[in-house]
């Protein structure tokens, strides 16, 4: 039962992993946008998640009470501690694992719950969800004023008031378009601050506030939590980083134990292979463990 | 050679045992570990100073699988593939100080001192370990329709004494390689193979049963095994557990 569900965990971590990678390509989050985006809207993947944090759930459930049953075939314990020759990372397994949830919890705070609205991050959106004529035509105009859209659209209102006349149309108009203005100011600063993906598709680092605002004038919109400028903001403070390298060197103790002794558990040994289940354990550790610790430590070093 | 020994004393199963600490002097480098508490136990009896420290023993050459004790941290003491009686004092140094305690498992209750009931291997045993018709007196090797290197393992794994060092070293207490052991030396021989899923589950079940932990793959018990059993029995025994699951319906 833990060998089961630890290998299907094994299997999501590579994948995971894999994905994290996006997050160094140079292309202001063109690549890692799209794949989260498509993460968060496949329901296929969404059952996923609900199946990988029962499995999660199940393994350190399971694993607890074979623990203290285990615990209990030897009441009297021995006075001198065990000498034999054994696997050292096998002996910590539960230890190592209680200190992986606990690290999970850090983890999720700073991303999951950020995706299912407990915690505030920062948002991202779809340039072209936010394309309509009224916005095109104001935007534009502002643009060869060089002036932002709102201070464009003040203009206008102190030029009416100066010429007079009946303008409670004119006011009308410009309060029905208010929460357009507010995001096309916003569009527009993240034009200037170069807060665009190089594929010029996302709008990137929006904060709470502006992610309500983009969610009142167009509904459909689909804000998304911005994992990329997330995570490059994070692993810029030294203790974070800190942090999630003793996360990983901890799972790197986890896993050196876990890769073959799922195969033992499950039996899928024999004389033949043991040599390279222990090989490609080796390699699947290694690779899973850096490839995660290199994310922080690049981010860390490039700022 | 001097020692000084701390030994478990446990005057019966209900009794609350303690350390006993003894001197003992004039031990020869080329002694068992056996005979130098056989000296003990003279200089105890002889001296009237205790009642004579118990401990298992039988053959005195590493094939019965009754002596056992836990010596220094380590089941059949501080040497590979060796029972406590082929142990030599030379691999200690002269003035140690050793600490001699019985085996310890919820299914192997301490009888007194050094000695504890391991029936609960009987039991297990009992559960599936045997063909149920007559085979016959022994055929010649090569009339066995097998290939040798299956004859191989099945000699291998045969080699178990049953001496419940897996259990003393296993952080579980397991009896996992002893079960896999006694498995596969049945299973691989067509002689066995008739029954082998009834008993692989019969003995697990059992094994359950009598209190011994499962297996978290420390291997404690591979390196202990005096007759140095492989843990891919462990492994054979996991996958033929598996495989009586979907192997056999024994309704119908």
């Amino acid at each position: 039962m833990v060998a089961v569900l630890g290998g299907f965990l094994l299997i999501f971590l590579l994948f995971h992993m894999s994905a994290n990678l996006l997050i160094l390509l140079n292309d202001g989050g063109a690549a890692y946008s799209a794949f989260c985006n498509f993460m968060g809207k496949t329901i296929a993947i969404r059952v996923m998640e609900v199946v990988l944090f029962g499995a999660l759930l199940l393994h350190a459930v399971v694993a607890l009470w074979l623990a203290a049953t285990n615990r209990m075939s030897r009441p009297v314990g021995y006075h001198k501690p065990q000498k034999s020759k054994t696997h050292t990372t096998s002996k910590l397994m539960m230890w190592s694992g209680i200190l992986i949830f606990v690290c999970l919890i850090m983890h999720f705070y700073d991303f999951y719950m950020v995706k299912i609205g407990l915690v505030k991050g920062e948002y991202m959106v779809k340039t072209e969800k936010l394309q309509d004529e009224e916005m095109s035509g104001i935007m534009q105009l502002a643009n060869q004023m060089q002036m932002t859209p709102s201070d464009l659209v003040a203009a206008m209102k102190e030029e009416m008031a100066t010429m007079g006349g009946d303008d409670e149309e004119a006011d009308n108009y410009i309060e029905s378009i208010t929460a357009k203005i507010k995001v096309m100011d916003i569009v527009n600063n993240a034009y200037t601050n170069g807060n665009i993906s190089a594929d010029k598709k996302w709008i990137h680092r929006l904060n709470a506030e502006e992610k309500a605002v983009i969610k009142e004038a167009f509904p459909d919109s689909d804000v998304e939590p911005d994992f990329y400028y997330m995570a490059r903001k994070k692993f810029k403070v030294w203790h974070i980083v800190l942090g999630y390298l003793v996360f990983f060197a901890v799972l790197f103790v986890h896993l050196t134990h876990a890769f073959p002794s799922a195969f033992q558990t499950l039996g899928l040994n024999n004389y033949k292979y043991n040599r390279a289940i222990e090989i490609c354990g080796k390699i699947y550790t290694w690779v899973v463990c850096l490839g995660f610790a290199v994310i922080p430590i690049v981010i860390f070093l490039s700022e | 050679m001097h020692f000084t020994l701390h030994i478990w004393r446990q005057e019966n199963a209900h009794a609350k045992g303690h350390f006993e600490k003894y001197e003992i002097d004039n031990i020869s480098p080329d002694c068992s570990f056996l005979e130098m508490l056989d000296q003990l136990n003279e200089q105890l009896v002889g001296d009237k100073i205790a009642h004579p420290v118990c401990f298992d023993n039988d053959c005195r050459e590493g094939i019965c699988g009754m002596c056992g004790l836990y010596i220094n941290g380590r089941p059949h003491g501080n040497d590979d593939g060796v029972t406590t009686c082929q142990l030599h004092m030379r691999k200690f140094t002269d003035g140690d100080e050793i600490w001699i305690e019985p085996w310890r498992a919820k299914a192997f209750p301490v009888v007194r001192d050094l000695v504890v009931d391991r029936s609960a291997f009987d039991k297990i045993i009992q559960a599936g370990g045997y063909i149920s018709v007559t085979t016959g007196g022994v055929p010649d090797a090569n009339t066995i329709p097998i290939p040798k290197y299956v004859a191989d393992q099945a000699m291998d794994a045969a080699e178990c004494i049953g001496c419940g060092a897996c259990v003393a070293a296993c952080k579980n207490a397991s009896a996992m390689l002893f079960v896999g052991a006694k498995v596969s030396h049945l299973g691989l021989l067509p002689q066995g193979q008739v029954e082998h899923l009834d008993r692989v589950r019969n003995m697990i079940v059992k094994m359950d049963e009598l209190g011994f932990g499962g297996c978290t793959n420390t291997y404690a018990c591979e390196a202990e095994c005096p007759k140095q059993i492989k843990r891919q029995n462990i492994a054979r025994l996991n996958r033929e557990w598996i495989g009586q699951m979907f192997g056999r319906d024994r309704k119908n």
